[in-house]
Formats: C-alpha cells, sequence, structure tokens
C-alpha cells in the first residue's frame, strides 16, 4: 500500500514538476555568461537526445543520467530526454549539429565512431564535443555449453584451419559493434578476418540459434550471457575486457588477454555537446558529469545494470576516441568496408 | 514444484493489495495506450522503468505485464471504429472491424474483439501455466531456415487476402517486398534504395504504411461521404450479441486461442504473424468465405483471439529461458534487471514468486480488462456519430501524432501522406492493400533469415529441406499457394465451358 | 476502350520495375557472404515485370462496385484538405504542436463544411491540449513545442 502511494505521489509529483516547468522560458538564449567571462549556468531547461527509440542502451543510460542529476541535485535545471531515433544516430547527430545549443546535449557509443566509418552518416565524433565518458561495458564470446572448444584460442585455431565451418552471429549488422568486436580480437589473434563467417539477427533470434545450433559462436555484451551460463546452457569463451571484472558468474570470465590475445574492446558510453562548445558551458558539464559519476546514487544504478566505471574528461575523452577510431578503421579498411 | 502449488503461491501475490491494484493500474494504462496510434507497450514500459524502481519485482512485473496485454485489447478500437491499426497486431482487425462499424455495428465489433481478446488470453494463460517448461523447447527450436520457411508459409496467404484479381493481389504483395529492402541490409551493411537520406536508413516504419494506406487512404471516402447519412447509427453503441453468434465465433476463438500461442512462443513471430495467420486460417476453414472482409464476426473475432494468444506465447520464452520474443518482451527483461532479477532458465527456481506471480495475474487482468472494456464500448462507438467534417480532422491527427511519436521526424509524416494517396490510387485501381502490409511485415525478416541461412550452409540450398521443420512448413506454404490456383483455374474452365455452352 | 486501365498501370509499374532494378544492380557489392544485398531486389525487381507483363494482357475488371473515383466538383475539396495537411506538417515544428493542431482542427474542419463554430472551437482547442498533456507529463515524450512558452 506504501509502495501505491509513493508511486501515485510520484506520478502527481511528475505531472507537477512537468506543468510548473513549463512556464519557463525554453528558448535557447545562447550562453547565459553576461559579462562574467568563465563561469555559465543554465537558465534553461536542457535536453539530452538519445538517438534511437524508448528502450534502449542508449535511451536508458540518458533517462538514468537525467533522473540522477535531479534526484542527487547536481544540476537544479530541468533535464529533458528527447528521442531522435533512425539511421543508426545520424538523424539525432544532425539534430545537435542543426540546433548548435549548450541545452542540447546527446548521449553516444561506439556506434558514432563505426557509423561514419561505414558511409552512414556525414558526422562522425569530430563534430561533436566530448564532455565525459561515464560507463562501460565489455563484450563477450560464447558458445554451447557442450562444444568442443574451452577457450579462446581452440576456437580461433580452428577457425584458422577452417574457417567455413564455424559461423558467429551477433545483432548488428557487420562493421559495427558485434561484429567489429570480434573481428578485433579475431585479427589480434591470427585468424584471417576476411574469412569470418559472421550472419546478423536483428529480430531477438541470435540467442536462440546459437541454443539450437544453427549458429556457432555469439558475440554480444556480457550481461547477455550471464543466466545462460548460471543455468549451464551456453559457455563463454571470453571477454573483450582489460582485466578480469568482479561479479557472480562475470569474474570466471578469462579476457582475451589472458588467454594470451593481445587486444580488447570497449562498450563506452558518454555524453557529447554540439560542436565547438563554449568553453564556459563545457567547463560546467564536465564537472556537473563528474560529481555525478563520483556520486553514490550513480554508483547503485551502475550497479544495477551492471555498468562499469570509467569516467573521462573531455580532453581524454577526445583523445581516447581519436585512438579508438583509428584503431577502427584499420580494421575495416582490412575487411574493405570503410567508405 | 508442482503447477499448483506454484500457481497457489502466484495467486498469493497477484490477489494481495498490491498486486490487485498493480493488475489494474497496468491493464488500465495498456489500454490506453493501445488506443492511441504510434505509443506501442514499449515506449510505455521503457517509461514506467524508473517509476517500477525500488518496488518489488514480482509485483513490478505484473503491471508491466498488464501494460502489455492490455495493449492488445486497446489496440482494436482504433483499428474498427476509424479503419487507423495503431500497432501492427491490429491491422488484420481492420478488415472484418472497420466493414462492421460502417454497418452500424461498432459495438458489436468491439465486443467480439474484446470477447476474442478475454478468450485467447485466458486460454493461453492456462496453456502457459502447465506447458510453460516443456514448450520452451518449441521456442529455441526455430533457426534462420525455419524462420524462413515459416515467413513464407505466411506470405501465401496473399493470395488468400484478394478480392477479385490475383494478379493484383501478388502485384501489391511484391512492391510490400520491395518496400521491405528499403534501409541498411543487416548482413552486409549495405544501404539499399535510401537515396543518402538518414531517415530512410532504418527503414521504414510499419505504422507510417499502415496509417496511410488505410486510415488516410478511407480520408477520401469519409470527405466523399460526408454529407450522407452513415448506415443506420442509432444502435451504434449496442454490443448485444445473439446466441447465434456466440455459436459462430466460439469454435473460432478456440482454435485461435491455440494457434495464436504456438505462434507466439516463436520468439520474433509474435502477434502480427499470428493475427495474419488466424484471419486466413479461418477464412479457409469457413463454409462462406465470401462473408470475410465484408464484416464478418469470425473475422474480427480471429485475429483478435490470435493476437492476445500470442502474447501470452511470448511470455514462454521470457519465463522459462530469459529470451526476450519481442521488442516489449525485451524491454520487459531489461526492466528486470535493473529490479535485481535475472530472468533466465532459473527464474522459476529461482524466483517462483516472480514467474507465478505473473502467470497468476494474467488471469485477473483478463478479467479485469474485459470488465473494463465492455462499459466502455457504447462511449467508444459514439466516436462515429462525431459530425463528419470534425471526425476526418480528427483521423488526420491521430495519423500525424501516430507517426511522429515513432519517428520525432516531420519526413515520416511526408511519407504518410505519401502512402496515403498511393493508398487512395489503389483503391480506386482494384488493388487490395492487405497484400502489401502483409509482405511488407514478413519480407524484412524473410529475406534475413533466407540469406543467414545461405550463409550458414555456405550457400548450399539443402539447409531448407534437411530440417524437418523447415522442410514440411515449406511443402505445405508450396501446397497452399498452388492448390487455390488450381481450383481457380478448374472453376474458371468450368465457367467458361458454361458460357460457351 | 478493351483493357486500357490495366495496360497504363502496367506501363507504370515497368516503369517502376526498372527504376528498381537499376538501383540494385548499382548496389555496391559486399565480399564475404553467398548472398548479396543485390540479389533479393534483383529477384523482385523482375518479379514485378513479369507480372506487369501478365497484368498488361488481363482484361479490366468490370465489378468495380465501390466506386472511389472523385466527382469533379468535390476534387477542390479533396486537394484542399491535402493541402492542409501538408501545411500541417510543415509547420508542425516550426510553430508547435498545439499551435498549429488546434488551427488545423479548426479549420480544416469549417472548410469541410461545420458550422457550429462554438463546439468546433472547444474541440479544437481541447483534443490538441489534452493530448500534449498526456504525452508530455505522463509518457514524458515530447511533442514539439514550437514558438508557444510550453
Amino acid at each position: 500500500m506504501k509502495k501505491l502511494l509513493s508511486v501515485s505521489v510520484l506520478i502527481f509529483l511528475m505531472v507537477f514538476a512537468a506543468a510548473c516547468s513549463s512556464g519557463g522560458d525554453k528558448e535557447a538564449s545562447g550562453s547565459g555568461d553576461e559579462g562574467e567571462g568563465s563561469s555559465w549556468t543554465p537558465e534553461n531547461s536542457i535536453e539530452i537526445v538519445a538517438p534511437s527509440g524508448a528502450g534502449g542502451g542508449w535511451d536508458t543510460t540518458a533517462r538514468m543520467a537525467a533522473k540522477m542529476f535531479g534526484e542527487t541535485g547536481i544540476i537544479e535545471q530541468d533535464i529533458g530526454v528527447v528521442n531522435k531515433p533512425g539511421g543508426g544516430g545520424a538523424v539525432g547527430w544532425a539534430y545537435i549539429k542543426e540546433r548548435n545549443s549548450p541545452y542540447n546535449l546527446f548521449v553516444s557509443s561506439p556506434p558514432i565512431l563505426l557509423v561514419p566509418l561505414n558511409g552512414q552518416s556525414q558526422y562522425g565524433h569530430e563534430d561533436f564535443t566530448p564532455i565525459s565518458n561515464l560507463i562501460a561495458d565489455y563484450g563477450a564470446f560464447a558458445v554451447k555449453a557442450d562444444a568442443k572448444w574451452d577457450n579462446l584460442n581452440e576456437l580461433f585455431e580452428d577457425m584458422k584451419k577452417d574457417p567455413s565451418s564455424i559461423t558467429v552471429v551477433g545483432a548488428s549488422s557487420p562493421g559495427s559493434m558485434d561484429h567489429i568486436q570480434f573481428v578485433k580480437i579475431a585479427k589480434a589473434a591470427g585468424v584471417d578476418i576476411t574469412k569470418i563467417k559472421y550472419v546478423s539477427d536483428q529480430d531477438g533470434g541470435a540467442l536462440t540459434s546459437l541454443l539450437n545450433g544453427s549458429v556457432d559462436v555469439y558475440s554480444t555484451g556480457i550481461a547477455e550471457t550471464v543466466e545462460q551460463v548460471k543455468a549451464g546452457k551456453i559457455k563463454v569463451l571470453g571477454i573483450t575486457a582489460e582485466e578480469r571484472l568482479e561479479g557472480d558468474v562475470i569474474s570466471d570470465f578469462q579476457t582475451a588477454k589472458e588467454q594470451g590475445i593481445d587486444a580488447s574492446f570497449v562498450n563506452w558510453r558518454g555524453f557529447f555537446g554540439p560542436p565547438d562548445m563554449d568553453e564556459a558551458a563545457l567547463k560546467f558539464y564536465e564537472e556537473k558529469f563528474k560529481a555525478l559519476s563520483e556520486s553514490s546514487e550513480f554508483a547503485e544504478i551502475r550497479n544495477k545494470y551492471g555498468w562499469n566505471e570509467m569516467y573521462m574528461n573531455s580532453q581524454e575523452y577526445k583523445e581516447f576516441l581519436d585512438k579508438e577510431k583509428a584503431d577502427i578503421k584499420g580494421l575495416l579498411e582490412e575487411l574493405g568496408l570503410a567508405k | 514444484m508442482d503447477v499448483f502449488q506454484g500457481l497457489a503461491q502466484g495467486f498469493q501475490v497477484a490477489l494481495s493489495l498490491d498486486g490487485i491494484l498493480f493488475v489494474l493500474i497496468g491493464v488500465s494504462v495498456g489500454t490506453v495506450i493501445g488506443m492511441i496510434p504510434g505509443l506501442g507497450p514499449i515506449t510505455a514500459i521503457a517509461v514506467m522503468i524508473p517509476i517500477t524502481y525500488g518496488m518489488d519485482p514480482a509485483i513490478a512485473l505484473l503491471l508491466m505485464a498488464g501494460v502489455y496485454y492490455g495493449a492488445a485489447y486497446g489496440g482494436a478500437a482504433s483499428s474498427i471504429l476509424l479503419n487507423a491499426p495503431g500497432v501492427s497486431e491490429a491491422v488484420a482487425t481492420t478488415f472484418d472491424g472497420y466493414p462492421m462499424a460502417k454497418q452500424g455495428k461498432a459495438g458489436k465489433a468491439l465486443a467480439v474483439a474484446a470477447i476474442g481478446s478475454f478468450v485467447g488470453g485466458t486460454i493461453s494463460v492456462v496453456f502457459l501455466t502447465f506447458f510453460a517448461p516443456l514448450l520452451s523447447k518449441v521456442a529455441v527450436s526455430f533457426g534462420p531456415p525455419e524462420y524462413f520457411a515459416l515467413m513464407l508459409l505466411g506470405l501465401t496467404a496473399i493470395a488468400s487476402l484478394s478480392e477479385g484479381s490475383t494478379i493484383k493481389a501478388l502485384i501489391s504483395g511484391v512492391i510490400g517486398l520491395m518496400i521491405a529492402t528499403i534501409g541498411i541490409d543487416a548482413q552486409t551493411g549495405t544501404l539499399r534504395f535510401t537515396f543518402g537520406s538518414p531517415h530512410l536508413m532504418e527503414g521504414i516504419d510499419f505504422l507510417v504504411i499502415a496509417l496511410g494506406l488505410f486510415a488516410l487512404a478511407e480520408v477520401t471516402s469519409l470527405i466523399l461521404g460526408r454529407k450522407n447519412k452513415m448506415d443506420d447509427m442509432h444502435n451504434v453503441g449496442s454490443l448485444r450479441l445473439t446466441k447465434e453468434e456466440y455459436k459462430e465465433m466460439g469454435p473460432t476463438m478456440g482454435r485461435q486461442s491455440v494457434l495464436g500461442f504456438l505462434v507466439g512462443v516463436l520468439p520474433g513471430a509474435g502477434g502480427t504473424i499470428s493475427s495474419f495467420l488466424g484471419y486466413i486460417s479461418e477464412k479457409k476453414l469457413s463454409k462462406k468465405p465470401e462473408e470475410f472482409g465484408k464484416g464478418s464476426i469470425k473475422g474480427v473475432a480471429a485475429p483478435e483471439t490470435a493476437n492476445n494468444a500470442a502474447n501470452n506465447g511470448a511470455f514462454v520464452p521470457l519465463l522459462s529461458l530469459g529470451i526476450p520474443g519481442s521488442g516489449t518482451t525485451a524491454v520487459m527483461l531489461g526492466a528486470l534487471i535493473v529490479l535485481g532479477i535475472q530472468p533466465g532458465p532459473l527464474l522459476m527456481t529461482d524466483h517462483p514468486d516472480v514467474f507465478w506471480g505473473v502467470i497468476a495475474s494474467m488471469y485477473i487482468g483478463n478479467v479485469f480488462l474485459l470488465i473494463l472494456n465492455l462499459p466502455l464500448i457504447p462511449y467508444l462507438s459514439r466516436i462515429l456519430l462525431v459530425p463528419r467534417p470534425l471526425l476526418i480532422s480528427l483521423v488526420i491527427v491521430f495519423c500525424v501524432i501516430g507517426v511522429y511519436a515513432i519517428s520525432f521526424s516531420t519526413f515520416d509524416l511526408y511519407l504518410l501522406l505519401a502512402f496515403g494517396i498511393i493508398g487512395y490510387l489503389m483503391r480506386l485501381l482494384n488493388f487490395p492493400a492487405a497484400p502489401l502490409l502483409l509482405a511488407f511485415i514478413l519480407g524484412g525478416m524473410m529475406e534475413q533469415a533466407f540469406r543467414q541461412s545461405l550463409t550458414i550452409s555456405n550457400g548450399s540450398l539443402s539447409i531448407f529441406v534437411t530440417s524437418p521443420i523447415a522442410g514440411t512448413m515449406l511443402l505445405l506454404a508450396i501446397l497452399s499457394f498452388i492448390v487455390p490456383l488450381i481450383k481457380n483455374r478448374k472453376a474458371a474452365g468450368k465457367e467458361n465451358i458454361d458460357k460457351s455452352a | 476502350m478493351f483493357g486500357t486501365t490495366n495496360r497504363k498501370i502496367s506501363i507504370c509499374l515497368i516503369a517502376v520495375g526498372i527504376f528498381y532494378l537499376i538501383l540494385s544492380f548499382r548496389l555496391p557489392a559486399y565480399a564475404y557472404v553467398p548472398i548479396d544485398s543485390d540479389m533479393i531486389p534483383i529477384g523482385l525487381g523482375f518479379l514485378l515485370l513479369i507480372l506487369a507483363v501478365f497484368l498488361f494482357f488481363t482484361n479490366d475488371q468490370k465489378t468495380n462496385d465501390n466506386d472511389e473515383r472523385i466527382p469533379k466538383k468535390e476534387l477542390p475539396i479533396v486537394l484542399g484538405v491535402v493541402g492542409f495537411i501538408v501545411c500541417y506538417i510543415f509547420f508542425l515544428e516550426i510553430l508547435g504542436f498545439i499551435l498549429v493542431t488546434v488551427l488545423f482542427l479548426f479549420f480544416c474542419s469549417m472548410f469541410l463544411g461545420y458550422k457550429k463554430h462554438v463546439v468546433n472551437g472547444i474541440v479544437s482547442l481541447a483534443v490538441p491540449i489534452l493530448i500534449y498533456l498526456l504525452f508530455d507529463s505522463f509518457l514524458q515524450v515530447q511533442l514539439p513545442t514550437g514558438i508557444l512558452p510550453f
């Protein structure tokens, strides 16, 4: 009963807050610094764009960050989350570029490197201002529990011998995340990456296909594998993190590095601002995201979702992204996919 | 644990004060969401995740499940009243639901839909209760070749969806398949037919086509007929059904509960395909197939029963394997993770209260939905009494919001208008729109499954016949395509002889 | 005039098919799959051509029971509504959802011959505001705000 009450109060408050906040003037009036020079504080409500539909990784991260900014009081202005789906992110990026306002931020992850490299967006991370990275996820390569391989080296040995006998499945198309994370590790292990058989299943059938033996290897995120491993249906041959991770079952997953394959892949997630963001505004957001990342409330969220902490400030973030993009570009060029 | 013990534990959760209240909230929100175009249960559940934060996981899941199956009840309303399917599961409902509404039997059509949803929902929960662990094997038995065969079997329905010219129906279907090829190709990452526009990269959304071809095209007839009185409308809200009508739709609902549930169990197949298969199979079984498409009660009962049964079927892989079978169950899975519950093969043993609580809540939820929906019918039906000019403007606004709420871009709105004009032209020239839509829905997945299969088999077509499931379904598909053709040929031949005689 | 309508449609469809085929043949190749992204489209293109040829030689159906033809004097009305829709879409993000929907509902209904201006006004105001509140507050889906401050 208490819960019901708190929920209804919450709903009421949400309605109320939304009604009140709408009283304010939303028009972007440029930066709010009036002669003070270095300090900037937002005067209007802030909008975080999730360049995807509701319910996905970007949407969740954006909504959780917005919610925690409000609950902890780190940012006092209202923060709304807007979905701009389309083009694997390209529609949202174009929107931010066009708005070009310090009140419009967006959440992103490796696709902002991959999508432009695949020739599917005219904008890449260079066209925006990286503010802060917050979290990281890692990839996992799973096979059926009764498969003959027990580690990545055994799998890759077989792939070198007869590449046509092994099919890899992922949820995204070639040149995007699930594919590239596998290719990156396989290349480091000496596999001819142009011979890898990869199928993409975007209708949610990838795990099913692995379980019924239609395909041999599933390239996915760690979180997707945990329960199936616990139940003894699949086993994880390796993960793409730099070091062992903590957590029930997860701590048993060997990294590729431990198995002597010198490669890793991070599914980072962070926030970006418009192109050439005003120095003072950038500084403001950078500090706020740092505070968010360090708050115990956000730590709890990370915990719940199984995200790993990976804070980077604007400068570190930019350098990291440039390096990641160069790496991926090399892989895509070898595959002949780079445009 | 024994099924009955489990169910008893489940009812303890579902019949607690919190349980009852949240089921009620869930199904009410679901009904409303279902009636609004563009807002699928996915959005509603995604929005609920922060609200459920900190709630008892069992209660949270039964709330979300309520939204999910409640939306399937609500979805029928706009299909029947405005010819505007707001979710893909409700497309097949327009075929006979809207003709019924035009004949002044909107109340009746809505009642059939509600009862069908109730029967489908309830029978399938019984299956879910007793056979979930058993059926989980079925859920993982489908790989790419089997999916290809299933989609092809669904496509053969095109011929039976045609009224009049088969060739025109086939052309419609081919165009639907062509539209489905627009966007990034999943197997190669190649951009196909996007003309450089990022808005087309993820393909055209189903709702744009459905609302354009069905609802906007219908606006033209509404405009032309705006001065005429509709057929007898004073009984529009009456939901009384005769004994004969109950008898007529009883077997339909029984059959479609089973078929819909089985299709729903397969991840990725889901409510849309089951509703089309339900409609077509009933048309084929019917003694009077010519009534279909002109306001047949069975034509409303079949898809509405099947899609609700399929929604519950989707819980089999979700609850017993941790595999989401549809976009909505995927979001639900995400929400459960936030609540500290990892849905997976161990859910039933680790968290029996969640597993059985949800199943038990579905029994209650379906009863709530029936009680909630039936009294609403007379009020909903009255929308047809709104003066025509106003109704026309409202239908247009309805379509625009529906499309905008999923894409947030005006590009898709212009596309909607274009499909409205195409839809009108198709009507003018006697091309049926249903095959186009069916082909579009099945086409994307079918092409991908076909090419996945051939990548796996290194290009050998034998993969489609070595699997007994795929082989059988392909045979069925070929038969159901050829047999009607031969029948038609024979019938036509006879007619010619009669004429020449 | 025997078969003319079907023939005209057939010619249009053949044009569509050829256009689609040209685009299909120009799709870039991808080396690592047995069936490339252009195969199915090429197949569909030819299938459409074949069906269109069949249609060319099929007689027109005469059983056109529900005539959807627009009478000459109704044409301006229908085109007018199409014009209204285009304006609606064009101004949606510029003026904002509420304002443009209010204007659309009111004037489109009036244009179609609705005379009760008071009822029209009330409905035109109430519906968009209710929808906006439902989306914005309850569902947290933002509709375009435009020039209005909310």
